[in-house]
């Protein structure tokens, strides 16, 4: 198996980002708001270039014209579900280095062909089934609600997309914020996934502490308790996992969330966490008291 | 989607895999298929494994008596799982029991391929130095070609078996858009009849992706076909959203999106000792004007005879919700027999239009989610004399 590349990321406010589908409902929305974020959308691609420019941001009929007009290095891809491989496939051929898909709903042995690609180009892909990213007061790459963010200390890694939405308001409430938000998404293959974020977790400066929002399913937790050891993350780390009593068998909405006898329940990821020194919480309030104290006592 | 073992028999006999003659028997004793002759097994239809050791696999000297034991085997639920219906399949002997499965590696975004001489019941306490495990990148020649090298390091009398097997499943895999099939046992007949199959897929499981349900034509015609076996995903099919009764004597119903915090309510209020009846991620985002599917989640939460308030939790990011709160208005109306408080928590864009639009029909709307769940709880302690109230 080919070694998979180190994530790494460095998104901010001059960081070119392209929409593609971006003259699509969500599309045109999403390139306003991720602007008055403060992300540089710099161009956007459909094949419907009749529309003419979306909100003052020209739009391309395809990735490479859109890259040679604009330098864009990152996109966002706003298509349907059948529409992420082939458009992925196109920005990489662009040269994009950083995509980020919040699409719902792409089949799985779609998945594992893209994040082939990703590997192989070398870049980092974010999703599927996500919210985005974000870099609080630099740049939004999806659609993360503003009331949730803020910069501050904390990293905030997230599957599920409105339970992360809550932890990030209540930090924000609390006088918390994010140094980062990565929403690596629900789906079962993936681009980035917990564990891949731990080396850079560690290395990242404005990092001073972690929330892990977590759910039942897969082993991506349990993947992220072993990285946090090997890449000695040693700033707090707090964990939120949903779904202590869901029923196992079924999908809990998230293709990713199935639990199959003792393997992804909670109490399995609660304990490989608690073991690597992770303080898992039963309640958002009191995840956010957590991280709080662990602050206030690094600080103080 | 988790298939049941009746199902992904006759989907995996499509790609030439050879299973024991059988049908599908319904707890009315209602046949799908016709009754193989001679000695039978009766085998409980259940979402999960641990079948075998729990009961729900039995042997019948012939159809009179499989019927019988189909009707018993249906009348409580197998280690805590509902038994959906029974399949009834010709009983084979004299075969050694090998373990074949391919599941996809999430983690390593490839197949996993595991097999062993010693299959069965056992197998999750075999030595592990019986397992035998390769890996492939996601494509049929790939995976047939791991089975193959694996299929080496098995007893000789197996071999043949397990690579004609793992071809056909490699296949079938890649096909049908699979997360896992798992032949366990897979039957290498000692004596096989010279017309008859050298092996056999004794029992089947199947796991597929919903999402590409779009693509596949003959699980997309089994979801709607059968519906009742397979309720999670054909409501995700036609209504395109996930909704999962976790508790049929619940009192409170939820309507909620994102799954990840439907999830987590569940738990914080089992935690505080309330008793949610659904989880539900709705996909407001979804819903484009149209308050359909409000209506028909409204309509299958009536069928919770204990559901006495209905909490609304959406935190949104993209949907506005002034717009989602005149449609659950118009939703409200077109169910008038569901009849309960409504407690609503709203956060996000349109949340002032969202307390206007509320208000005039009744409803109390709060920002904050610990202070609805005090809505919650207080309802149902006016609730215990007056169902009806607010709404």
């Amino acid at each position: 198996m080919m070694p998979r590349p180190v994530f790494s990321l460095s998104v901010d406010r001059h960081t070119p980002v392209l929409v593609q589908g971006i003259t699509g409902r969500a599309g045109q929305r999403h390139a306003r708001m991720m602007r008055d974020a403060g992300t540089a959308i710099v161009g956007g691609v459909s094949a419907r270039t009749d529309i003419g420019p979306v909100d003052g941001i020209p739009v391309f009929g395809d990735c490479a014209d859109a890259v040679a007009a604009t330098g864009a290095v990152a996109s966002v891809l706003l298509v349907g579900a059948a529409q992420v491989l082939p458009a992925v496939t196109e920005a990489l051929a662009a040269g994009i280095r950083l995509v980020v898909t919040p699409t719902e709903g792409v089949p799985v042995h779609d998945a594992v062909e893209i994040r082939n690609r990703v590997d192989a180009a070398g870049a980092v892909w974010i999703g599927a089934s996500t919210p985005g990213m974000a870099i609080p007061g630099e740049a939004k790459l999806g659609f993360l609600p503003d009331v949730s963010l803020a910069p501050g200390p904390v990293a905030m890694a997230s599957k599920s997309g409105t339970l992360s939405y809550e932890a990030g308001f209540r930090l924000v409430q609390a006088g918390l914020g994010q140094s980062a938000w990565i929403g690596v998404g629900g789906d079962p293959v993936k681009g980035t996934r917990f564990a891949d974020l731990a080396p850079w977790l560690a290395r990242h400066g404005r990092t001073e502490a972690v929330l892990l929002v977590g759910e039942i399913g897969g082993n991506e937790e349990e993947e992220f308790a072993q990285a946090v050891a090997a890449s000695r993350l040693d700033k707090p780390v707090v964990a939120l996992i949903a779904g202590r009593t869901a029923p196992g068998g079924v999908s809990m909405g998230h293709a990713g969330a199935l639990t199959w006898g003792s393997f992804g329940t909670w109490e399995a990821k609660r304990a490989a966490l608690a073991g690597a020194g992770v303080h898992v919480c039963a309640t958002i309030d009191e995840a956010v008291k957590a991280l709080a104290r662990a602050l206030g006592a690094a600080r103080g | 989607m988790f298939l049941f073992e009746h199902d992904a028999k006759v989907l995996l006999g499509t790609f030439g895999i050879s299973t024991p003659e059988g049908c599908w028997v319904d707890a009315a004793g209602r046949l799908d298929g016709t009754l193989p002759s001679g000695p039978l097994m009766v085998k409980a239809q259940v979402a999960g494994g641990g079948r075998g050791k729990a009961g729900g696999i039995r042997r019948a000297a012939d159809a009179e008596q499989a019927l019988q034991v189909a009707a018993a085997l249906q009348a409580a639920p197998l280690g805590g799982l509902a038994v959906a219906g029974c399949r009834v399949e010709q009983a084979l002997d004299d075969a050694r029991e090998v373990y074949l499965s391919l599941t996809l590696d999430a983690s390593n975004a490839q197949v996993q391929v595991l097999v062993s001489d010693a299959g069965g019941v056992d197998i999750e306490s075999a030595d592990p130095a019986s397992l035998v495990r390769e890996t492939a990148a996601l494509d049929a020649p790939a995976i047939a070609a791991a089975t193959r090298r694996a299929a080496q390091r098995l007893s000789p009398a197996n071999r043949d078996a397990v690579v004609e097997a793992g071809e056909r499943l490699a296949a079938a895999f890649v096909a049908l858009d699979a997360q896992m099939i798992e032949i366990n046992p897979l039957f290498v007949m000692r004596h096989p009849h010279v017309d008859a199959a050298r092996w056999v897929a004794a029992d089947a499981k199947l796991i597929t992706d919903d999402n590409a349900l779009y693509r596949q034509p003959a699980l997309a015609a089994l979801v709607e076909r059968a519906a009742g076996r397979y309720p999670e995903a054909a409501r995700k099919w036609r209504h395109g959203c996930d909704y999962v009764v976790v508790d049929p004597a619940g009192e409170i119903a939820l309507l909620t999106t994102g799954a990840g915090l439907s999830m987590m309510l569940i738990d914080e209020l089992r935690a505080q000792d309330l008793r949610p009846y659904n989880f539900l991620d709705v996909r407001t985002g979804g819903l484009r004007g149209d308050p359909q599917r409000l209506i028909d989640v409204l309509g299958w939460m009536r069928e919770g005879t204990q559901v006495r308030v209905l909490l609304v939790n959406i935190f949104a990011g993209i949907t506005h919700l002034g717009e989602f709160s005149r449609l659950l208005v118009q939703a409200l109306d077109a169910v008038p027999a569901f009849r309960v408080p409504v407690v609503a928590r709203l956060a996000g864009p349109g949340f002032d239009e969202a307390v206007e639009v509320l208000g005039a029909r009744g409803v109390k709307v709060e920002a904050d989610l610990t202070r609805a769940i005090e809505s919650v709880r207080a309802a149902l302690c006016r609730g215990t004399s007056a169902p009806g109230g607010a709404a």
